[in-house]
């Protein structure tokens, strides 16, 4: 929960107007379906379940997005190791160099959502 | 000669191998028949080397019976269950025994799956010709298990670690953001990191099944009632519904929040002031919701606050993220009033 509200704040820090987050895979693919986004950071592990489904979602709406683990990289399916991944606990100017680079990929102009 | 009676006389043949073992060689056969370690015999002399004798131990540990086994080949017993490489690795063992043998994976005759150490021996006639070969099976299936288990709970313990770790950081930081004042930064790190051990203690004495939140708000308000006599004026009321270790480690920030407030600000800060705590589970047409109300009174008069701290934006909004539930601070006059409610699936285990 802390981890979720420094990542919002650490965010707000990088100029960003909206975050929405969803705690499970059928919630996250609702939203990604109903919106669209400018990034993404995915956890490998929500709830206990692996969240691949969403990877897929996301690769397919063109949202860029990293991985943020706490298993390391090793932890990341294969198939998606070209995705930036953040390895918990990540500094800010990790995140901030991560995030950098998925709005530098991006294909979408900034929107507030 | 018919399939069938070809085979019928191949399985006299190898009944009456057994037989002459078992004349020549008296206490080694009973050896062999009644050990627990699973036994095969083969014939090297044919093709795809036979079973001439398979003791009870090993007809236990594949689930065939005698009649099912004998005079078949060693390779087509386990290759009724064995995986590909489980065969290939039996081939290898018989064409080369050495000190290792193989571990393979197989199915039984009710085709439940096994882990087995393979040992393949020669065995030679006076010239030294292989005319035989003897295996021995070790059942190694609990063992395995148990590695597979060890392994995850490795796994786990890793995450958890990171995800402490990551949280520890996050209450730093927000510690440092939110406060110039040195005193007040180590206060306000050590106060959270204590909370949140104490929620890993309650979390770890149920082996992180659960915690139950009588428990858990008794445990996060213990720290605040220990001097003048606080303990009467805390009223805890609702059952030990059994919360998510999520839920807990949740709830457990939230609380220490709530009572470092009425400690500095509210319903503690004075002689008078009292708290209650109390919730039910409620079901409603969405389903089932956790419903707990935390009420201040009789603490000194509550003004708004002109900025919402770190607390409240964790009560308000953190925990809302977190437990996908509806909080709201209210400063009523006479006390703050935090209505908590979370989905039970979210929160309550078999909820």
């Amino acid at each position: 929960m802390l981890v979720l509200m420094a990542i919002e704040d650490m965010l707000g820090d990088l100029g960003c107007t909206s975050i929405t987050v969803a705690r499970n895979v059928k919630t996250a693919l609702d939203f990604i379906a109903a919106n669209v986004f400018d990034l993404a950071t995915l956890d490998v592990n929500l709830n206990g379940t692996r969240s691949y489904a969403i990877a897929e979602a996301l690769k397919d709406h063109h949202i860029p997005f990293a991985f943020a683990t706490g298993y390391g990289e090793h932890g990341v399916k294969e198939g998606y190791g070209d995705r930036p991944v953040l390895d918990k606990p990540f500094s800010q100017f990790q995140f901030e160099k991560v995030v950098s680079g998925l709005l530098a990929d991006g294909v979408h102009p900034p929107l507030a959502v | 000669m018919s399939d069938k009676a070809a085979k019928d006389q191949e399985q006299k043949i190898a009944e009456a191998e057994v037989e002459e073992f078992a004349q020549e060689l008296g206490p080694f056969v009973i050896a062999a028949e009644t050990t627990r370690m699973a036994m095969v015999f083969t014939d090297a002399r044919e093709a795809d080397n036979p079973i001439i004798f398979a003791n009870d131990a090993f007809l236990k540990l594949t689930g065939y019976d005698r009649d099912e086994v004998l005079a078949q080949s060693f390779n087509f017993i386990l290759a009724l269950g064995a995986s590909k490489e489980a065969i290939a690795e039996i081939e290898a063992a018989f064409a080369d025994p050495s000190e290792e043998g193989p571990e393979i994976h197989y199915r039984r005759k009710d085709g439940s799956e096994c882990w087995a150490s393979l040992f393949v021996n020669p065995v030679k006639d006076e010239q030294g010709v292989v005319v035989q070969h003897f295996l021995s099976l070790v059942d190694t299936t609990r063992h395995k298990t148990a590695q597979k288990n060890a392994a995850m709970l490795i796994d786990e313990l890793n995450h958890r670690v990171k995800n402490t770790l990551a949280t520890v950081q996050s209450i730093v930081t927000q510690a440092v953001r939110n406060s110039q004042d040195p005193e007040a930064v180590r206060e306000s790190i050590e106060t959270r990191i204590a909370a949140l051990s104490r929620s890993h203690d309650l979390l770890g004495r149920e082996k992180w099944d659960g915690t139950g939140l009588h428990d858990l708000v008794r445990q996060a308000l213990a720290p605040f009632r220990e001097s003048e006599g606080r303990t009467e004026r805390f009223r805890i009321e609702g059952e030990n519904i059994r919360l998510s270790p999520k839920a807990t480690l949740a709830l457990g920030i939230a609380f220490n929040e709530l009572a470092t407030n009425a400690v500095k600000y509210g319903a503690f800060s004075n002689e008078a002031g009292t708290i209650s705590i109390e919730w039910t589970i409620e079901s409603k047409p969405d389903g089932r919701w956790l419903c707990l109300h935390w009420r201040e009174n009789d603490g000194p008069p509550v003004t708004l606050p002109k900025r919402k701290g770190f607390g409240s934006r964790v009560i308000e909004q953190g925990l809302a993220h977190e437990l996908a539930g509806k909080i709201k601070l209210d400063y009523l006059p006479k006390g703050i009033v935090c209505t908590i409610h979370v989905p039970a699936p979210q929160a309550v285990l078999d909820g």
